[in-house]
């Protein structure tokens, strides 16, 4: 593909130009030919009938030698029994003075020459003609063939500059409404009154504008509901500070410090969280993947909530059986520890006192999964499709929460081709509380790194992707 | 006077709460669209401070079917959304009133008792009637011009008598206009804190209907 750009205009009439001067002189030549061989029968027959209406007229005396030459330049020669030349029409003309019988063309210092004898009683009759005098003809002829064509070329040219002009012209329309427009009108372009080899270029536009719009309007919408959102927190703030000033004494005081302790951890918490999402917005930061050991990652997850989780009497652990091999997954490392961090924080956020919440690690052909299962209330099968929504919080939720957490996690599953899943939640235990809930399970799968039925890898160790498939599949 | 509050999030709730008791309203609270109607259908309250963001049934919705029903009690919008259109949903959905969060409680107690006035057709913010003066926004009293002090629930029960002086009410209205649901009842409590009024204002100033309430009376004129 060329990146020069070209005037249509310029190519076109190039071409056309150069196909109709083809076709002038195509057609030139034929006529030519034609034109030739036309004058070749006619002229003969001509020379034939001169030469008949010669024969027993008294030559010497009707045509006087010295005649200079007619326009048709003919030479009449008339030899008598003996071969002794009686007539010549013109004596400065330089052909032959024998000849055979019949047509025959001759070359001579002048040129070649047609030239008929025929035996007349006791005379041999030769009429000649030079041959340029058919080549004129002929050529003449196809000079008024091709000069029509040749007049017509910078008439079809001009032509040619007004339909492309024409043609163009919704285009430079197209220009002008664009370059006019600002950043926020993204209208469809109009469809209608535009040549049909346009209408791709400007359906693909209009699909891009459709695509930008959508994308725009989401962004709005979100800058709506996170306005709508941060308002939330911050006006619970706003009335603990005022609380806080009425107090009367000490002790109310400390308490409404309190509470506006807790709300300003709420905001922050909220704040944080919306620029987490932001940050896994498609497109905005690209982090290099790299291999991330999922079993280290969640131990620190739960190294780092044992505390939070043990105040609120839930029981976080990591189910894992006796000397698991470590489990890696190609990914990004502090977006893999955020996506942990928000299923374990909702986990241990809706599980209520006296259940459990696990962390799980698997692999098997399909890949790595990451399942994060408790004994809270878990999420209806109605609900199930919404709570990846930003802000989307279940109704009846009492539990302190952004709304964001899910969105957040399926926004980093996504972008490492992850897929979620939400299931059931741990099985009952004797150790459980009386009336607790269903529970939920999230799984988390990332995709296999190999094709499946093949996991187990006999390349060189030295390959470096082999190589990492094979630590992937080390606990298989 | 009592309040209804309907708001989901539940620091803004209880800070609300907590901030218009202090103010002497007695305050309930709910926290979705569904308990906030099965709490007006009690008509127990004066006012509804309605969060228009509620989970099972939208705080326009809760308004829309009160002000079908034909309730006229006074109602506050109370939400974050402060795009002009939607003052404007909410304000021709029947809402008295409209505050944008975050606010400050002065204003929300100021804008209730306004309210609060306004539904009693009064213009004038001081509760005056046979020589008792109220002003509910610095919970004044004052007896021909003397000040006197009260007690927050003397004060809530004059306020609710005075606001429509000549009407009796009963017991059971008074000691909803005193408790919210949380609040203990005391026993009593009602005919304790009347005492307390009548000795403090004159003991003609409050006159018992027997078998059916109390009202506020004008004092008797000195005999000629």
């Amino acid at each position: 593909m060329t990146t020069r750009s070209f005037s249509l205009r310029t190519v076109l009439i190039g071409w056309l130009v150069l196909g109709l001067l083809v076709a002038g002189i195509a057609a030139a030549l034929a006529t030519y030919h034609r034109a030739r061989e036309e004058a070749n029968v006619l002229f003969d027959y001509q020379l034939q009938q001169m030469a008949a209406s010669l024969t027993g007229m008294p030559l010497a005396a009707s045509m006087p030698p010295g005649t200079p030459p007619g326009a048709d330049a003919l030479v009449v020669q008339v030899w008598d029994r003996n071969g002794v030349q009686v007539y010549l029409s013109q004596p400065q003309s330089r052909l032959p003075q024998r000849a055979q019988l019949g047509f025959n063309t001759i070359a001579t210092e002048t040129g070649e020459w047609r030239v008929f004898s025929m035996l007349a009683g006791e005379q041999v009759v030769q009429v000649a003609q030079p041959m340029s005098v058919r080549r004129a003809l002929a050529t003449s002829m196809a000079l008024r063939t091709i000069l029509p064509l040749l007049a017509v070329v910078p008439l079809l040219a001009l032509l040619v500059w007004i339909t492309i002009s024409g043609g163009l012209r919704p285009l430079d329309r197209l220009a002008a409404m664009l370059s006019r427009r600002t950043p926020r009108e993204l209208e469809p372009l109009p469809e209608s009154g535009l040549p049909t080899e346009v209408t791709p270029l400007v359906r693909a536009l209009n699909g891009l504008l459709g695509r930008l719009e959508e994308a725009r309007n989401a962004q709005r919408t979100f800058i709506a509901d996170a306005a709508h959102e941060l308002r939330t927190p911050l006006t619970a703030v706003d009335l603990q500070a005022q609380l806080a000033q009425r107090a009367a004494n000490e002790q109310e005081r400390a308490a409404a410090f309190a509470e506006l302790a807790q709300g300003l951890e709420r905001a922050t918490h909220l704040v944080e969280q919306l620029l987490t999402l932001a940050r896994e917005e498609p497109g905005v930061t690209e982090r290099p993947m790299a291999l991330v050991d999922v079993t280290a990652l969640v131990q620190e997850v739960i190294a780092e909530r044992a505390s939070l989780a043990m105040a609120r009497g839930v029981d976080l652990g990591f189910a894992t059986q006796e000397a698991a091999q470590p489990v890696t997954v190609e990914g990004d490392r502090a977006g893999l520890y955020t996506l942990l961090a928000n299923l374990v924080d909702n986990a241990v956020r809706y599980t209520p006192s006296g259940g459990r919440v696990d962390v799980a690690v698997a692999t098997d052909a399909h890949g790595a999964s990451l399942i994060v299962r408790d004994t809270g209330p878990g999420i209806p099968e109605e609900e199930r499709p919404r709570v990846f929504d930003r802000f989307y919080r279940a109704p009846g939720t009492t539990a302190p929460g952004s709304g964001l957490g899910l969105a957040i996690v399926k926004r980093i599953a996504e972008r490492h081709g992850a897929s979620i899943e939400l299931g059931p939640g741990l099985p009952p235990a004797p150790s459980d509380p009386p009336g607790r809930g269903p529970g939920l399970g999230v799984t988390v799968r990332f995709p296999p790194r190999s094709a499946p039925g093949q996991p187990r890898l006999t390349t060189s160790r030295s390959d470096p992707i082999e190589g990492r498939d094979r630590e992937l599949f080390a606990s298989h | 006077m009592r309040l209804l509050l309907a708001e989901d999030d539940r620091m803004i709730g209880a800070s609300i709460q907590k901030g218009l008791r202090q103010d002497g309203f007695t305050i309930d609270w709910v926290q979705d669209g569904r308990a906030a109607e099965l709490a007006l259908s009690d008509h127990v309250h004066d006012l509804l401070l309605l969060d228009l963001g509620l989970p099972r049934k939208e705080g326009i919705e809760v308004l829309t079917a009160m002000r079908k029903r034909g309730d006229a009690r006074p109602v506050l919008i109370l939400t974050a959304r402060d795009a002009v259109a939607d003052r404007v949903a909410g304000l021709d959905a029947g809402a008295d009133d409209y505050l944008v969060k975050p606010f400050a409680l002065d204003e929300l107690a100021a804008r209730i008792r306004a309210l609060l006035r306004r539904q009693t057709g009064r213009a004038d913010p001081v509760l005056a009637y046979g020589g008792i003066e109220l002003r509910p926004a610095t919970r004044e009293t004052r007896v021909r011009g003397e000040p006197v002090a009260l007690s927050a629930r003397e004060f809530a029960l004059l306020e609710a008598l005075m606001a429509r002086p000549g009407a009796v009410l009963s017991r059971t209205q008074l000691e909803e206009k005193l408790y919210g649901w949380q609040d203990e009842v005391e026993s009593n409590a009602v005919e304790v804190h009347l005492h307390g009024l009548r000795r403090k204002l004159g003991s003609d100033v409050i006159r018992n209907v027997r078998g059916v309430g109390w009202m506020i009376a004008r004092p008797r004129e000195a005999p000629p």
